[in-house]
């Protein structure tokens, strides 16, 4: 069948293989190993003295030699209670980030295909849900699911944050559908699953992995900022929130160990989630501009 | 055309009261399932020492008794008159208490507004014009920092550093204690919680600016007005901003109200009476229609705001408007 | 005379526009492609044709009127169902934008092998990416191409790499949705030249859609001229540009640019007013149809 070809010269003998994968070069390393640090400090089974001990002997004590951060006002030791608590802090934020994501692209996805009159339905929904004060939304939530656990808490955040993730997927949803590419593989005969994931996942995935990440972010200082009002997970559960909600007698008696350490710590953590996530964000503007 | 608008604007408003009443259907089941005793609101410490039969009575008295539905059908015909009701615990209407913590919240809200609408486009023009210069990078960077940096904490260091280590500023209240009227201690201690106000939310609006001027700058009528030899700064204040400003307006429009309401976490730790830590306490002690009045008014600023932006951007895009040399008839 | 291979009947295509308007973007339109021949369509922008081409395959359903192809009505559900491996393989489209048709996140070899992978068809030359290098030769590409991504592509490669896609399936109908509108002249010629090939090589039937009368006469056997959502007029090629009938027709071949600057400069500047879109078209000479008002 192929003298039919004849005109265009010989086809060609040999196919060159395929190349290998890039690797990205322009990667936030600091950010990356720190947060590695991090988790890997927060993971670690063995910590030099049990967070929960209350050591009536040694309360509000400064750092020194034996207690590395201090210890709280109940004396408890801070530099082990940082390990257990972001144990707690970061796998809330990540669990939440999840649900909001998981949530977010569901409901983004369902209003970009659907027909004009539910996808309005659906958008004017989130309005009234972003109307409302996030933290007061979160505290009624909250009040419905009983009393806060590490994963009704994380469910509740995450219930809240999936909007902004729901808003990018439906516009990207909504340019995609109007795109020639899934129109050509609508006549090539590719299905919904087909396009789906050869056609707009890959072009979702970049707008969407920054959301991802800032949702991390954002959780992790929402849970936080719950349990330093007293509102997230109960006093005895640690987590960098929960042990500065001991702040205000910290600031009466000066003890700024109880508050910069617990604090710093919180905020390294998302300064690095932050700058992994721009990161991630240039590196892939920069394949989609340059490719 | 100003029949379309009549019926434009009903549309709006019919939208928006629907919206309303869907939103208070759901503060007012989710306020019901929430913890806390409203008696407690009510009664204060006494709550505890009530009997059981003086409990039945007051909760009786205050209709706590009747299905949701009628407590609800209550609250909304009232509601429609005017009357939003009674504080469980400040015992007196809810809109006076409202209105006794409003200007507070606005002092706080509103001057942290302005400063933030005057300084991000300063902060973002400043950074475009240098882009990858120091002084772009220092700026993200503490800009970045700044956003990064949890509410809660940078109020505790704050407070930490200026009013425990320095004694240079006070830690609380809108006023010191009798001096309501005095402007002098209103100001002092209104620097601490609008700095944390402005510097959490500045960095995201001047990032914005930042980025879609640099995206600006790179279209092909900023080579044209090279060649017509406008310097740098005249392109980016005369051509560049024009473009990137309607956009601005209308994303600003829909802040007003995250701005002005979303300040509780800071009036929290700062014990200042604004309208924010109400709301927080309200829905901790379940005095319904304190919180329902509150979040109707929050939810009703965000989508007045959100329905001008829209309808502003809907008068001026003129992307949005159709035509041309097609076939179009009226339909009917 | 030969096979008909697609049959329009009265195809329309209305959109509801904001304000209470409805646009007709195809307004009973009706005709018929035969086998083996190049049915040219023409006409403004806006006068339906890329609509025209959505309804053919199977991408806008028209609001009235049918379509066959090879007597397989394709908006029948049933109908379609039962023969869609045949439709979708036997129709290919190439359509105007190629930045647009093909996904920025796809390597030429994919993006070729695309429609091969869907219909899970075994490669005859070994492999998916030795069949996407063996098109793209047969485009005139050689195979370092085929690890490109679509915008490190010259737009004339992409719509290389478009038509490679299309022919891929080996399709019996093409539909080429202004394939060369948005190239530049020098690469108008070689894809046209393509084309050419293509068509006497395969035997392929094709639907080519244009602006551009030069193009249009010298690739297409039939002509139809459209305007408004409507046929104006149809007719064979060479007897369309000897003996235009209707008025837009005229203005149309009137307003195209002549060689000679000095006999172009002498012409009478076309007017391009409204033209009457009423009637019925009309069999006024043998294979000549015309719109023509009452009944004249």
């Amino acid at each position: 069948m192929d003298d039919r070809f004849a005109w265009a010269g010989p086809p060609p003998a040999e196919v060159p293989p395929e190349p290998p994968k890039r690797i990205p070069l322009e990667i936030p390393w600091i950010s990356w190993f720190v947060l590695a640090v991090l988790l890997l400090g927060c993971l670690c089974p063995v910590l030099p003295k049990d967070p929960a001990y209350m050591d009536l002997a040694h309360t509000s004590l400064p750092p020194s030699r034996a207690f590395w951060f201090g210890t709280d006002a109940m004396g408890r030791d801070i530099f082990s209670m940082i390990w257990y608590g972001g144990r707690i802090s970061l796998f809330t934020g990540f669990a939440a980030a999840a649900v909001s994501t998981l949530a977010g692209i569901v409901f983004g996805a369902a209003s970009g295909f659907a027909p004009r009159w539910a996808d309005a339905l659906l958008m004017r929904l989130t309005e009234i849900l972003l109307s409302i004060p996030g933290l007061l939304l979160i505290l009624l939530l909250q009040g419905t699911l009983g009393k806060p656990n590490v994963v009704s808490l994380s469910l509740v955040i995450g219930a809240t944050g999936w909007t902004g993730i729901a808003k990018v997927v439906r516009t990207e949803v909504l340019r995609l559908r109007e795109s020639g590419f899934v129109a050509a593989a609508q006549c090539m005969g590719g299905g919904f699953f087909h396009i789906l994931r050869r056609h707009l996942a890959p072009n979702l995935l970049p707008s969407i992995l920054f959301m991802v990440v800032m949702n991390v972010r954002s959780a992790i200082l929402t849970e936080s900022t719950l349990s330093f009002l007293g509102l997230g997970l109960p006093l005895e559960v640690i987590s960098w929130g929960s042990m500065l909600s001991l702040a205000e007698t910290a600031l009466l008696s000066g003890a700024w160990w109880m508050i910069l350490i617990p604090g710093g710590f919180l905020t390294a953590a998302l300064l690095c989630v932050t700058s992994i996530g721009s990161g991630l964000r240039r590196w892939l503007n920069r394949e989609q501009s340059n490719l | 055309m100003s029949r379309n608008l009549v019926w434009y604007c009903l549309k709006k408003l019919l939208l928006f009261f629907l919206s309303m009443l869907l939103l208070s259907l759901a503060v007012f089941c989710a306020a019901h399932f929430a913890p806390g005793d409203p008696l407690v609101s009510y009664y204060g410490e006494r709550a505890e020492k009530l009997t059981p039969e003086e409990r039945a009575q007051a909760e009786e008295r205050l209709g706590l008794y009747d299905p949701l539905h009628t407590q609800y059908l209550r609250w909304l015909s009232n509601a429609l008159r005017g009357d939003f009701g009674m504080s469980y615990k400040y015992k007196t209407g809810v809109l006076e208490v409202i209105g006794k913590r409003l200007n507070n919240t606005l002092l706080l809200g509103g001057t942290g507004f302005l400063l933030i609408f005057l300084l991000s486009p300063v902060l973002g023009i400043l950074c475009a014009r240098f882009e990858d210069k120091p002084l772009d990078r220092l700026l993200c960077w503490a800009g970045s920092l700044s956003s990064c940096i949890p509410e809660f904490w940078l109020s505790l260091t704050l407070i930490l550093v200026f009013s425990v280590w320095l004694r240079l500023l006070p830690s609380s209240g809108a006023y010191a204690v009798g001096k309501a009227g005095d402007w002098e201690s209103r100001l002092t201690h209104l620097i601490l919680p609008l700095a944390v106000v402005v510097l959490s939310h500045l960095w995201y609006y001047a990032y914005m600016i930042r980025n879609q001027l640099l995206e600006e700058v790179r279209a092909n009528y900023v080579l044209l007005a090279k060649t017509k030899g406008l310097s740098r700064r005249q392109i980016l204040l005369r051509h560049c901003l024009r473009n990137v400003l309607p956009p601005y307006f209308s994303m600003m429009a829909v802040a007003v109200p995250h701005i002005l309401g979303g300040t509780y976490v800071v009036e929290t730790v700062f014990s200042y009476p604004g309208l924010g830590a109400l709301s927080y306490e309200s829905a901790r002690n379940q005095d319904t229609h304190l919180l329902m009045a509150l979040c109707l008014l929050s939810g009703g600023a965000v989508m007045l705001c959100s329905m001008l932006a829209q309808a502003v951007n809907e008068r001026v895009d003129p992307r949005t408007r159709s035509g041309g040399g097609m076939e179009v008839e009226r339909r009917g | 005379m030969a096979e008909i291979l697609l049959d329009v009947q009265e195809v329309s295509c209305r959109f509801p526009m904001p304000g209470r308007t409805v646009l007709r973007a195809v307004d009973g339109v009706s005709f018929q492609i035969r086998r083996g021949e190049v049915f040219g369509l023409v006409g403004e922008s806006g006068s339906g044709k890329s609509t025209l081409a959505r309804c053919i395959m199977n991408l806008c359903r028209p609001s009235a009127g049918k379509i066959f192809y090879q007597g397989i009505d394709i908006w029948d559900k049933k109908q379609f169902r039962e023969n869609r491996k045949r439709l979708q393989t036997a129709r290919q489209i190439i359509f105007q934008d190629s930045t647009s048709s093909l996904n920025q996140r796809m390597k030429a070899a994919d993006i070729i092998a695309e429609p091969m992978v869907i219909h899970g068809v075994t490669p005859p030359r070994g492999s998916w990416r030795a069949e996407a290098a063996f098109q793209l030769h047969y485009v005139g590409l050689d195979a370092s191409y085929l690890d490109k991504y679509p915008p490190e592509l010259s737009g004339g490669m992409r719509q290389r790499v478009a038509i490679a896609r299309a022919l891929s399936m080996e399709p019996e109908f093409l539909v080429a949705d202004e394939p060369v509108s948005s190239l530049d002249v020098s690469i108008q010629a070689q894809i046209l030249n393509l084309f050419r090939h293509l068509q006497e090589e395969h035997g392929f039937t094709f639907l080519f859609i244009a602006h551009d009368l030069p193009v249009i006469r010298y690739l297409c056997d039939r002509v139809a001229v459209m305007y408004r959502g409507k046929i104006v007029e149809l007719a064979p090629a060479e007897t369309l540009f000897a003996d235009p009938r209707h008025s837009y027709t005229r203005a149309l071949l009137a307003s195209v640019p002549l060689p000679d600057p000095r006999r172009e400069r002498a012409r009478k500047p076309v007017e391009f007013g409204e033209f009457s879109t009423a009637g019925t078209l009309r069999e006024l000479a043998p294979e000549h149809f015309v719109l023509t008002e009452g009944c004249g």
